[in-house]
This record gives structure tokens, sequence and C-alpha cells, in this order.
């Protein structure tokens, strides 16, 4: 369980491997679990209320031990259950999915009849927890989404939410938010909390928009519509006016659906590491079982995406979106896609590449900034998320690494594909759904939502702890009776990514 | 006895300054030594000892060790080997004489199928020069040769690990007994009258292996450090026997053992054969892109370095030093003779494996090649050609069969009932040295130990060594394809931990 003090642990700045940046995190991180019960509820206040049951989390501190519950109760649960036949339901007919429900014994019920275990599409959830429906969860059901998944995965909200977080923690004087002079001179960035490329929504933020191009005349920009996924409706501008004129375009009466939609435009990062001339992203899995506290954990078999057609940044290939994106959905189509290896490639190599040719240190200080971009892009919307406790969800995220080694956040699928293009990707993706049952279920693999969701080591299988917020708690609370061990700990790093 | 001594050291001497003045190596170094003892630290009243301190100082020194330990090492090498050029007369009555024989039929037969296939396609086997278009569009393209259009459909590999095993299979000694034939299955090793080692010389050979090392993790890092400064060879290949080198250092530590460090005239060198692939079409070239496409570019694991092993075996296809290193056996054998590619390596199906590991540890293809060359000469054309070296392959299935009878009889009677030969299931690890069977981070861990223990006598004990891992599974099958079933993902497999259990137990 030394897991969870990671991410806290090492430089989040990527510039410099010294013990100031450690000193500073830790001490950020500290600082922050402390009051976390008051910042719940000040973020309480925020928060439309969505869900009756939802309510019910607001108050309950993280500090607050049901542990014992669960301890006291667990032999009288599992006697109690084991008559509990568990149904499963699930929208998506996909046979990772269906495998695994039923290697564990369940049973296949309609979303009608009495379902333990939803696996839904977003559709689905949201009729589910909408007001109309008056459906409410019993204790032993779960379901794969939170109701407003959206906060974290629709890309003008996602941006929204990251800029007021680090508002709300510059507002705060919280060190995490310290700004350094940009190295061009025109104006600030976030020291540690710089993860996203700059981002507008369009149409709303266009008068934004211009005035930062106009700092940047050379720069490419990437528009991307805020609903759609899989490398739809996406296309680079290097020209203001190639703007005006799809703008233009767009208010006519031959596009009407583009014209109702709202896109974001972001910095296109044009100097992505490659990787034999080659450009690629980072798909990696992250496991939310609760978002207050917040309870994250990182698949370790991610795997990099790569471009099947080398990496050109000359105007001629701007349209050539396969040289740009890295989707498998877009890459599928081109000439040059292998079935065999679906241009997948696994992070353990990447990580063993890099190491060789790299060095250990780059190594490490890459795969612990990507560990932190991901904390904190979950923190950035823990607090307008409904922390329904029925909930848990697996996001895709999708991570482009610059030739600087830093990595950026590009967008959080919350519905990330099922679907198997290899064979080791199948394998994957069963162990992926395999490893997040085990870690969402209580150990006697009964869904039920009064578990303290404290998974085994074991039952953690492939998955690493990112941040536990509960359990950090109960440490601070542990090394304030005792600050000699405080340091050890929080110093530890956790295994790395093999 | 001393006098004898004595001069034997002389002898070697002689024979080592003899050779080191053979050397690409000898240039620099004499002149750098020039320059040394032109230079003021050397007193020409104290020559000898101001000239040593000057020398040490300069690291000429470590160069100078470095140059004798390889030496002294490929010579050992040699005399390992009865030499068969130095007695042509005893051929009839060497035992291995038609293992040698069959050696040569071998690259008869491989070269042969090279030249059959020019003459089909109509190309010069010497190559021709690329004509203009081609020859721009190829420097175009060069760093990304995958987008390199040609039509490939009629171009096959001229060999597959099968082929080999087959003929492995087939041969035959004059010491078998005919009359037996009705009884044994006609597959097996023993009869080859190659000395290799059993269980408790292999014990003996790899005892640093299941030494307790009081260094932590963190340690390991600090001290490979300091050995890489060291600069010594002898001790960077002691290192490699730990089985736990920490990746970021890997590559330099094959370099020093491999003593494939970059010098100036490796990278003109480089440019040199670049320029030949540039400039001439060969029909290797195909051979070499066909291989890639079969292989490295369809693994998961390795499909994303494709255009750097364009570059890598494209060059080595044109590389004459492989030819003047190797050392080939030789036997008399009557017959036409035919020539082979410059590099003398005639490409077959999966040659791009020995070559792709390397790419988890060199970003550039210069580096990345020096070293995988130097395996390549070191280790790997054993693994392609028949010879009667202790660690060439039929000394390696050898091996492997009589691990296999001894250690794993209850396997071994399976087989045999099952009238499958265990070398079948296997010879694809062997002759690939598990590239592309193993997960490159177990791979580079296994070929860790063939450096440290200059041995590929590591294969088909790791072969055996999975065979009995997964035992229990391959003994409830009874077919060819089962088995191999049980075999094909090695994902799972972790080299180091299994080796030393596998060399502790009892």
């Amino acid at each position: 369980m030394q897991g969870y003090v990671r991410v806290y642990s090492r430089n989040a700045d990527g510039t410099s491997g010294g013990g100031a940046g450690d000193g500073e995190g830790t001490i950020v991180y500290y600082g922050c679990a402390g009051p976390i019960g008051e910042w719940t509820q000040r973020i309480a206040s925020l928060q439309p209320t969505i869900d009756q049951s939802v309510a019910t989390m607001y108050g309950r501190l993280p500090g607050a031990n049901n542990g014992n519950s669960n301890a006291a109760g667990g032999a009288g649960v599992a006697s109690s259950h084991e008559r509990i036949k568990i149904g499963f339901c699930t929208d998506l007919d996909k046979s990772v999915l269906v495998n695994n429900f039923e290697k564990r014994g369940w049973n296949q019920v309609n979303g009608d009849d009495d379902w333990h275990f939803y696996w839904a599409g977003v559709q689905t959830c949201r009729n589910i927890f909408s007001v109309d429906s008056g459906y409410r969860m019993h204790d032993n059901q779960m379901i794969n989404h939170f109701p407003n998944h959206y906060e974290l995965s629709r890309k003008d909200l996602l941006v929204k939410n990251i800029k007021r977080y680090r508002k709300d923690l510059e507002r705060d004087g919280n060190p995490l938010a310290e700004k350094t002079e940009s190295n061009n001179s025109s104006g600030t960035r976030y020291l540690y909390l710089d993860f996203v490329p700059t981002t507008f929504v369009l149409p709303a933020d266009y008068n934004m928009f211009v005035e930062e191009y106009r700092k940047f005349p050379l720069s490419t920009w990437i528009m991307k519509p805020c609903g759609k996924s899989q490398g739809a409706g996406i296309f680079l501008i290097n020209k203001l006016s190639k703007l005006k004129k799809w703008s233009r375009e767009a208010k006519g009466p031959f596009h009407p659906q583009i014209a109702k939609e709202s896109y974001v435009i972001s910095r296109y990062i044009d100097n992505p590491l490659l990787i034999g001339g080659k450009k690629f992203d980072l798909r990696l899995y992250v496991l939310v079982a609760s978002f207050r506290p917040l309870k994250a954990y990182l698949f370790k078999l991610g795997f990099c995406r790569f471009c099947t057609v080398k990496y050109d940044t000359s105007v001629t290939e701007l349209d050539n979106m396969y040289v740009h994106l890295t989707n498998v959905s877009v890459q599928k189509h081109g000439g040059e896609y292998n079935t065999l290896h679906g241009g997948k490639w696994s992070v353990q190599n990447l990580a063993l590449y890099l190491e060789g040719t790299r060095g250990k240190e780059v190594t490490d200080r890459l795969f612990g900034a990507i560990s932190w971009l991901i904390v904190h892009s979950l923190r950035a919307v823990a607090p307008v998320m409904a922390s329904d406790r029925h909930c848990f969800e697996c996001y895709g995220y999708d991570i482009i690494i610059d030739n600087a080694l830093k990595p950026w956040l590009v967008e959080v699928n919350a519905s990330p594909s099922l679907t198997s293009t290899t064979v080791n990707d199948r394998i994957l993706k069963y162990k992926l759904i395999d490893n997040i049952l085990s870690v969402v279920l209580p150990p006697d693999g009964v869904p039920d939502v009064r578990w303290n969701k404290v998974p085994t080591a074991d039952a953690m299988g492939n998955f690493e702890l990112l941040i536990d917020e509960e359990l950090a708690a109960q440490d601070e609370a542990q090394s304030n009776s005792n600050t000699s061990s405080h340091h050890a700990k929080s110093s530890r790093m956790s295994s790395r990514w093999k | 006895m001393e006098e004898l001594q004595d001069s034997s050291i002389h002898h070697m001497t002689a024979k080592l300054i003899a050779a080191i003045k053979n050397t690409k190596c000898y240039e620099p170094i004499y002149n750098e030594l020039q320059r040394l003892v032109a230079s003021p630290s050397v007193d020409k009243n104290d020559m000898r000892n101001t000239l040593e301190d000057a020398i040490k100082a300069a690291g000429l020194e470590t160069e100078i060790r470095n140059m004798i330990f390889n030496l002294v090492r490929s010579r050992l090498k040699k005399i390992e080997v009865p030499d068969a050029r130095l007695t042509p007369k005893s051929s009839q009555s060497d035992p291995l004489s038609y293992l040698k024989r069959a050696g040569v039929l071998w690259d008869r037969r491989v070269r042969k199928s090279l030249n059959a296939m020019c003459g089909e396609l109509k190309v010069p086997l010497h190559g021709q020069p690329r004509i203009s278009a081609d020859r721009e569009d190829f420097i175009a393209k060069w760093n990304e040769l995958s987008n390199y259009n040609m039509d490939l459909a009629n171009y096959r590999p001229v060999y597959a690990p099968k082929d080999l095993l087959e003929v492995l299979l087939s041969l035959k000694g004059p010491s078998r007994p005919n009359e037996n034939n009705d009884q044994i299955p006609q597959w097996e090793f023993s009869h080859i009258a190659l000395p290799v080692k059993n269980l408790f010389e292999l014990r003996t050979h790899y005892a640093d292996l299941l030494r307790n090392d009081p260094y932590g993790v963190h340690d390991l890092a600090v001290q490979c450090q300091r050995i890489l400064d060291s600069k010594l060879a002898p001790m960077c290949q002691q290192y490699l026997k730990k089985g736990a080198t920490p990746a970021p250092y890997r590559g330099a530590l094959w370099a020093a053992v491999l003593d494939s460090k970059l010098h100036d005239f490796d990278i003109e060198n480089w440019q040199k054969l670049r320029n030949s692939v540039w400039t001439t079409d060969h029909i290797v070239d195909k051979l070499v892109f066909k291989d890639i496409q079969l292989t490295a570019s369809n693994d998961d694991q390795y499909f994303v370095f494709e255009d750097v092993l364009y570059q890598v075996l494209l060059c080595f296809s044109r590389d004459t030093e492989i030819a003047n290193c190797v050392e080939y056996e030789t036997f008399p054998v009557k017959g036409k003779t035919y020539e082979g590619p410059p590099s003398g390596v005639v490409p077959f199906h999966g040659i791009c494996m020995f070559a792709a590991p390397f790419c988890y540890l060199f970003d550039s293809p210069v580096s990345l090649y020096y070293t995988f060359r130097a395996f390549y000469i070191r280790y790997c054309h054993r693994l392609t050609t028949i010879n009667t070296h202790p660690q060439g392959i039929v000394s390696l299935c050898l091996l492997f069969e009589k691990l296999l009878q001894t250690y794993e009889p209850q396997l071994w009677s399976h087989f045999r009932e099952l009238q499958i030969q265990p070398l079948r299931v296997v010879f694809k690890w062997l002759m690939r040295g598990f590239s592309g069977h193993l997960p490159p981070d177990q791979l580079l861990v296994l070929w860790d130990l063939i450096l440290g223990f200059d041995s590929l006598e590591i294969l088909p004990l790791f072969a055996i060594i999975i065979l009995s891992f997964r035992k229990d599974s391959i003994m409830q099958v009874s077919s060819l394809d089962s088995i191999e079933a049980i075999l094909a993902d090695l994902s799972s497999i972790k080299v180091l931990p299994l080796v030393q259990l596998a060399l502790s137990r009892d």
C-alpha cells in the first residue's frame, strides 16, 4: 500500500530532478490531505444536485473508517450472499465482457430485471440516473459510468474544469499553482499544472483564440468537435484565414450540423517524440472507483498507437490525417494498416526502449509526469463529479509525448473501445476487464456499495494505485502521531511500469 | 620447464603483436603512441617509466588490454576446434568428416538456391547500378524505407529454420549401425560424436549465476557505471553474468564486451556501405526487404523499428568484412562452388530478428550496426551453418537432446511415443536465439547471459527449462500442433529465475 504516495514524491516540472521539487510536492500533498473533508463540503455547495443518492456522499468524511464495517461484516456478508446469483447486464455485446462475467458464474439478465452489475453504454447510464426514470439502485448494484462523466470526457468541459482547478488552487495560494515566465516571453505558464495544450472553445472563445494565435503566428492548431470521438471531424489549421473560411462555410446552408456543434481548438503538439521516425500516442486505462474521496488506479498494460505513415510537418501533408492522427479507427483505413499488430506497441516496450536509449532518470521522470497528469486531471473534475457509490468508471487516457519527453493530455474517453484488433489486444482487454472487476468488487465478488473500496494487492492485478485520498488521509493521521516515519514513506517510489 | 613457458610466452607475444598489427585499431594507437613519445611528459632519460605512465594516463593501456583480451579470446576459441585445414590427410578417418561435408554441402545448397533465383528472375548476382531515378528515390526514402515501393511478389526467403532442421535431422553418421533403423525412430542426434556438456558441467560453467549478490538494486547501477568508466572488457563481461543488467547500461556493456565501440573509421565504413546500397541494386536487398516484411514488420515487439532494420540489414549485406571475420569450416568436397552476396551471408527467413533486439539498445543505426555485427560474427552465424564447433547448431541440438533425455525422461518418452522429434518444437527458438519468441526485456537478459558466459549453450538449456516448466500441459496432449500451441506464448516466461532454479535444483 505504499503506491498512493508516489505521485507526490516526484518532480512535476519535468526539468530538474533535484530534491526541491520532491519536497514541495510532498508538502502540498499533505497540505491538501488534511482539510479534505472541508474541501469536499465546499465543493459540494458548488455542485448542482443531480441525484438524491449522491447527496449522502457529501457529508462523508474520507477519514471516517468504514473499513470496520466491512471487516466486521465481511464474513456475514459472504454467507448471506451465498444464495445470491449475480445477474449482469450489458449493452455491449463484447466477448471480453461477457466472457469475464460468465467466468465469474454470473447470469445475464435484462435491464428491467434485478441486475447486480450493469456494463452500460453512456446513454443507458444517463437514463438510469435521470430523475424521470425514478430508478433507485440498491446497495448490491454497480454500474460502469458516473452520471456526469462528460465533465472529464468532453473536450471542452475537461479544459474548462482544468482551468478552473488551476485558478482555484492559485486563489488559495497553493504552491502547486506556481507560475513561471514562459520561454517565449508572451505570458506565463503553470509550472506544475501545464499538461494540456493551450485550448479554446469555439465559437465562444474566438476572440481569445485570435489573441493567442497572433502571439504564435507560426504554430499549427488542431480543431476537434467537442462531442465526437475516434478522430471524427478533426482537422489542422495553420492560417487564420483557413479558420475564417471554415467558419463561413459552417454557417452556410450545406453544413447545418457543424453550425450547431461547438469545437475546441488546441495548440497542435508539432514536436512529438518519434520512434522509428513515426508518431504515436499513448492509450492508458485509468480506473476510478470513487471521486470523493478520489480512488484511482492505473492499468500498467497500456499501449502506444503508431501512425502508419512517417511523420512529416510539411504543409502538403497537413491534410493527410494518417500522418497526424493515431486513432486506430483512423489508421485502420490507411493502406498500410497491419492487422497483426494493429500499430500497437506496449508501454513496457516503450519504457524498455527509453531506458536503453535515453537513460533511467528521464524515463522515470516521464512516467512520473504521466501519473501526475492523470491524478491532477481527476482532481480537477472530482468536485463536479457526482460521486455515486454505485459507480466506477474506466477511462481511456490519450496522451502525446513531445520530443522533450513531456507528456500532454489530449483527451479522455469514458467508453474506451473494447473491440479487439489483434490477438494481444484481446488478451489485454480481457485482462483489463478482469482486473477492473476484481478492483471494484469486494473480496467475495458481490457488488456492495458499503465496501470500503480498498482492494488487496492480489486483487489489483495489473493495476497500480495512483491515488487513494482516503488511505492518504489515514496515513497522514498516522504520520502525525509518528512523524519520523513520514519522510521515509513519502519518498518511497512505487514499482516501475513493468 | 620455465624455459619452455618463457619461450611459449614469447611465442604468444609475437603472435599477438602480429595480430594487433593487422587490426584496424593499430594505426590510430600507433599514431597516438608516437604523439606521446614526443610529448613533454616523456623523459628520454627515463623512457620506460615515463612512457608507461603516459600510456596509462592517456587511457591507451586499457585499450591495449582490451585488444589483447579480445584477441586471446578469439584465438583460444579457435584452438578448441580441431582445424580441418591443418589435417587434410586425416579427413577420411575423422569421425566428424561427414558433418563437415554436410556443412559444405548445406552452404553450397543455399548459395546455389540464391544463384538459381538470380537466374530465374534474370538479375545478376553481383548486382547492378541503380538507375538514377531509383537511386534518388532510394536516397530520399533512406530514413523511411517502409515507404519505398517495389514488387517483391517473386521473391521468397532462400531458406527457413524448417529447411535447416530437415537437413540436420537427416544427418547420418558412418558410425551409426544400420540394423537398428527399424526399432529406433530415426531422429536422434546421439550418434553424433561431438562432446557436449552435461548438467553438472553446465552448472560449473554457469556457477556465477547462482552466487548471491550482496549488492542491492541501487548499488547495481552504481557498480555498473564504475565498471563502464574503467572501460575494461573482462569486467564488463563479468558484470553481464549477473543477468540483472540495468537497461540503461546494456548497450554500453555489450559494445565493450563485443569490442564494437565506434571509431572514426567505423563511421566512414558505414557511410561507404550505405553508398554501396544507394548505388547498386542487389538481389539480397529484395531478400532483406522481404524478410523484414515477413517478420519484424509484423511483430508487435519490433514493428516500430522497421525502418532502422532496413538500413542495418542492407548495409550488413554489403559488408565484406563479415566474410573475413567469420571462420567457416572447410572441407574438400568436389563439385561446383557458388558465389554468395558480398557479406557471404545469404539472408534467410528471420535473419533480421538477430538485429531487432539491438533496436532497444541503440538509437543510432551506426552504433546498432557495429554491435549487432560483432554479435553476429561471434555467435549468430553458428546457428545457421552446419559445423562442428562446440557452440554450433549441431552441438546445441545434441546438447538439447541429451539434456532432455537425461533430465526429463518422462517428456522424452512422451515425445517418443508420439513419434514427434522434440527438436521440432524448439528448433526455431534455437536458430533465432529466442529472438521474436521471448518478449524483448527477457530476451535481452538471455542475451546478456550469452555474452557474459560467452556461450550459446544457454539456448538449449533454456529450451529444456521451458519444456520442463510446461511439462504438465505437454504431457496431457498428444499432437505436434497442441504441443506447439502450449509453447507458442512465452510472454509470461522470466529468464533469470527459471535459469537459476534449473541450475540450483538437485
